[in-house]
């Protein structure tokens, strides 16, 4: 279902922009689901799924950019394109900087705003497939007892120095326990070599180390 | 001390009395003591004058009695050898003379008759010795006063010789006539002397003596019968020393040594005072008076007075002496003292009761003066009543004091109205309390306040409530101030807050005392809201550069446009998306609906351009009064002028209104007059001004900034070159200014000045002429 779905979020607190938005966009087939201001959108949505979002830079309250913080902070898959009756180029750059997919000064034309919307679902997608698989690592990362996981981060830690005997020797254990261990890890964890883990965990990226 | 005029009277009057009658009273006193005892001294010399006569007196006829007897023995005018008739003669002369206590006769034979009185039987008694025939008989007789005898007896056993007598040795001694000294009579035991005088024969020879004996006891009666004082006494002392005649006569006789009856001598008598006084006039056994002497003596604490007389002659060496207490003549006057003293007193009362109230009558017409001046004083009473009956002096004192009243009136009715009608808020204020004393119509004006409600007021109360607390004249505050300049806040009545300048001084008495302060005030609040308005424009400009509101409402505006043009264009769109979709779909309907779409775009285009073009100007134009602008501008750069030293003179003409952007020409006007002031910092020269002027030229305004400094160096490329040395701050470089002048329609150009000095012009466009271009 997931790679089917289109699922697009409104936030406008301009009912007639919402109005327009949602009918022409639902007409091309997305899914559409409008919200008047920040917080309702931020009630409403989990962060579960992958979608984009149009947003309003300048709203009363919580505006675009503050918001597109707070999705940040919250690591959902999201993509943002901002729409914008301003049209500053200084807002245009921290909207960008902040990772938003693109930056539409109203009025812009439909097609426009589509071919936006597509390449950002694209991107979200993305994010929310490497955000499962992220999950699906640490998930098997937890079941490691404590002494396999002081071996994994002995390995991360110094990837160059990563033979049984090395490792045996930082941590005060033979290197025959330690390959005990390393069987152990890698069955675990679903990998077929150190190697193969040491790649995983830089995709994953920082937030891949155990906490 | 200040004394009331009723007060002195009161004194003057009585006490004067008092103090007269005292001086009166106490000099009589000294003066009748003085007499008094004058007087007493003046008694006793009479007294003893009295005593000497009486003595004399008293002696006097015995003398003649005894030298008759003789005389006539002599003369045989009685046969003196005839007993019976002697003794007829000697009774005749007995009864003749009281004083006589006996007369006698004795002869050379032994032969004696001797008549005497004899007390005791109230009768005389004759003792007759006879010698005749060598036979010698005693034969004594009494007999009463009419000589018949009551007795005769003879007396065999008595031994009587007159001639071994002292008298009769004297006497025949002598041959005259001679007086003993005195002694105590034989017979009597009474004081007396004898008197002897000799009988002679034919041929000198002596027959025989005629004796006469004299009591002198009455002497003594006759002194103790004087009053000398109240107990004064007077005596008479022999030439021997012996006391012969004392009031006392107790005290005459006494006893010696041989057991014979005498007389004291005056160091032994009984009279204590007596030897005081007189006892150290006996020397040797003699008592010796040359001339009558008065003297004073002090005897057991007591003061006596004294006096003794020379003798009364030869024969009688007798010399009187009195004394008496000096009380006995001043007790009296001592007594009367203390009642003269009461007297005194009472009639000083009296006198200074009648003093008081004659002192009374004299200042009641001043009391009612002075009530009178207290009453027109504090304006209970007009000067004008007519002045009750009083002095002369206090009627003149009243014009004067009329005359005073009234130029005081006049200069406080002058002083009043300079008050009351003084532009400026005037009051006086009380220097102790604060409180307001008097308030002008202008004071009320500026506070709002009506006078009555001021009057119970300080100021410290009209100062503004958020301001710290007011303390002018506050006499808590330790020193006042004698003079206070100070611009504050106030709040009136109405609540309505209003600036005031203060000026006070504070008015002094003539003892240098604070009376009050003396306040002006003004309400300066409409100068004080255009040094505000002149503030606000200087912070204004200072704001310039970060002034967007213009770009901001544009942007808004904008934002506002571009919604329902978005809604437009999407829903165009989504109309031409499902005509598409539709079989057979009109041409034209999908060319319209794209039309409306494109539009829509267009008209965001618009938006965006214009909202551009707003943003590169920033400035707004309007329609403004240059002068009040180039005015205020004058008063922001006047401290900078000041400094400086520079005069800024501002000549607007009367100008139509203007069309530009007033922040930006009153910022061009500013960094032109800076850049003036600046310039003439730099000289030495004194006179430094900078004229600022305006007028209509050609369908514009033309403002000039003129100086008179050095002028600008021909080698400085002007409005490029020169901004670059511009000090930062508010002002702005010669190119922006003229940027700003050329964006408000004008130019902007130097021209140098002949002698010296540059001149900047620029030009504004007018208001009309704004409208006939558009």
């Amino acid at each position: 279902m997931s790679e089917t779905e289109r699922l697009v979020f409104i936030v406008d607190d301009d009912q007639d922009i919402r109005t327009s938005l949602t009918r022409a966009l639902r007409q091309r087939g997305f899914a559409v689901e409008a919200f008047e201001s920040a917080r309702a959108f931020l009630a409403a949505f989990d962060g579960s799924r992958a979608a984009c979002l149009v947003l309003d830079y300048g709203m009363p309250e919580v505006n675009g950019l503050e918001l597109q913080e707070e999705l940040n902070r919250l690591q959902w898959p999201l993509a943002v394109v901002f729409i914008t009756g301003h049209g500053g180029v200084r807002e245009s750059v921290q909207a960008m900087r902040g990772g938003a997919i693109d930056f539409l000064e109203k009025p812009f034309r439909q097609s426009e705003l589509v071919e936006r919307i597509e390449s950002a679902l694209d991107i979200a997608r993305e994010r929310h497939a490497a955000q499962a698989s992220r999950q699906a690592f640490r998930t098997r990362f937890s079941r490691l007892t404590e002494r396999e996981t002081e071996i994994v981060e002995q390995v991360l830690a110094n990837p160059a120095e990563a033979s049984s005997k090395e490792i045996g020797l930082a941590l005060g254990i033979s290197p025959r326990t330690v390959d005990h261990h390393r069987a152990r890890i890698l069955e675990k964890l679903n990998v077929r070599s150190l190697v193969e883990l040491v790649r995983l965990a830089t995709t994953v990226g920082g937030e891949g180390q155990p906490e | 001390m200040r004394i009331s005029l009723g007060a002195m009277l009161a004194i003057g009057l009585a006490g004067l009395q008092f103090i007269a009658v005292l001086a009166v009273v106490f000099s009589s006193y000294v003066t009748s003591e003085r007499a008094l005892l004058d007087h007493a001294r003046e008694l006793l010399s009479d007294v003893g004058t009295n005593a000497i006569e009486h003595s004399r007196g008293f002696l006097s006829p015995a003398r003649g009695a005894a030298e008759l007897s003789a005389r006539l023995a002599q003369d045989q005018v009685i046969a003196s050898d005839v007993p019976e008739l002697l003794e007829r003669l000697l009774f005749q002369q007995l009864q003749f003379a009281p004083q006589f206590s006996g007369l006698y006769h004795g002869t050379e034979d032994g032969s004696f008759v001797y008549v005497m009185r004899d007390p005791e039987r109230d009768a005389f008694r004759t003792k007759i010795i006879r010698t005749g025939g060598g036979v010698r008989t005693t034969e004594l007789i009494w007999r009463d006063k009419d000589y018949s005898v009551l007795e005769r007896r003879m007396d065999p056993a008595d031994t009587y010789d007159p001639r071994t007598r002292p008298w009769y040795v004297l006497a025949r001694d002598k041959l005259t006539t001679v007086w003993t000294d005195p002694y105590i009579f034989f017979s009597s035991q009474r004081p007396g002397i004898t008197l002897a005088s000799p009988v002679l024969d034919g041929s000198g020879g002596v027959k025989g003596i005629v004796g006469v004996d004299i009591e002198i006891s009455d002497i003594s009666s006759f002194l103790a019968r004087l009053r000398i004082g109240r107990s004064g006494r007077a005596l008479i002392i022999h030439s021997n020393g012996d006391v012969i005649a004392h009031p006392d006569k107790a005290l005459l006789k006494t006893v010696d040594s041989n057991g014979q009856l005498r007389f004291p001598d005056i160091q032994h008598v009984e009279d204590p005072i007596a030897r005081a006084a007189f006892g150290h006039l006996m020397d040797n056994g003699t008592v010796s008076v040359e001339e009558e002497t008065l003297s004073q003596f002090i005897y057991n604490g007591e003061t006596y007075v004294s006096v003794v007389m020379p003798p009364i002659n030869d024969n009688l060496p007798w010399i009187t002496a009195a004394y008496a207490p000096e009380s006995d003549f001043t007790q009296v006057i001592k007594m009367n003292r203390r009642d003269n003293i009461w007297i005194a007193v009472l009639v000083a009362a009296i006198t200074g009761l009648c003093g008081l109230g004659l002192a009374n009558y004299i200042y009641k017409p001043v009391r009612a003066f002075a009530v009178r001046s207290a009453l027109i004083s504090q304006g209970e009473l007009d000067p004008a009543e007519p002045l009750p009956a009083t002095y002369q002096e206090l009627e003149n004192a009243n014009a004067t004091l009329m005359q005073q009243i009234a130029a005081r009136r006049a200069t406080e009715m002058e002083y009043g109205k300079t008050f009351q009608l003084s532009s400026r808020g005037m009051a006086q204020i009380d220097a102790e309390t604060g409180r307001f004393l008097r308030v002008n119509d202008k004071v009320t004006d500026i506070t709002g306040y009506d006078a009555a409600t001021l009057a119970g007021m300080t100021f410290a109360e009209l100062a503004h409530p958020d301001d710290p607390r007011f303390l002018l004249f506050d006499a808590a505050q330790g020193s006042l101030p004698h003079e206070i300049n100070r611009e504050l806040r106030c709040q009136r009545r109405d609540g309505s807050t209003i600036w005031v300048a203060l000026d006070a001084i504070m008015i002094f008495n003539l003892d240098g005392k604070p009376l009050h302060y003396v306040l002006t005030m003004e309400d300066i609040t409409q100068a004080r809201q255009t040094e505000d308005q002149i503030a606000e424009l200087s912070r204004e400009l200072s704001n310039l550069s970060r002034d967007k509101t213009l770009g901001q409402m544009a942007a808004g505006l904008a934002h506002e446009l571009n919604q329902p043009l978005t809604a437009i264009a999407q829903n165009a769109d989504s109309a031409l998306y499902a005509v598409d979709q539709l079989a057979g779909a009109d041409s034209e309907l999908r060319a319209t609906l794209h039309e409306i779409a494109e539009q829509s775009m267009r008209a965001g285009e618009i938006i965006k351009a214009l909202r551009g073009f707003i943003r590169r100007d920033e400035g707004i134009r309007s329609d403004f009064d240059l002068t009040d602008l180039i005015q205020q501008t004058g008063h922001l750069v006047r401290a900078e002028a000041r400094a400086a030293g520079v005069k800024v003179s501002v000549e607007p003409g009367p100008l139509p209104p203007i069309h530009a952007n007033r922040l930006q020409i009153a910022q061009v006007l500013v960094n032109l007059i800076r850049n003036a002031i600046e310039a003439l910092a730099s000289t030495s020269q004194a006179d430094r001004q900078v004229r600022i002027t305006a007028r209509v030229d050609n369908g514009h305004v033309l403002l000039s900034v003129a100086d008179n400094g050095p002028g600008v160096d021909p080698n400085i490329r002007l409005f490029t070159d020169f901004e670059t040395t511009k000090p930062s701050g508010m002002g702005l470089g010669l190119s922006i200014c003229q940027s700003i002048v050329q964006a408000n329609g004008g130019r902007l150009w130097h021209e140098r000045r002949e002698p010296r000095g540059a001149r900047f012009n620029f030009t504004v466009d007018l208001a009309e002429v704004r409208k006939g271009a558009a």
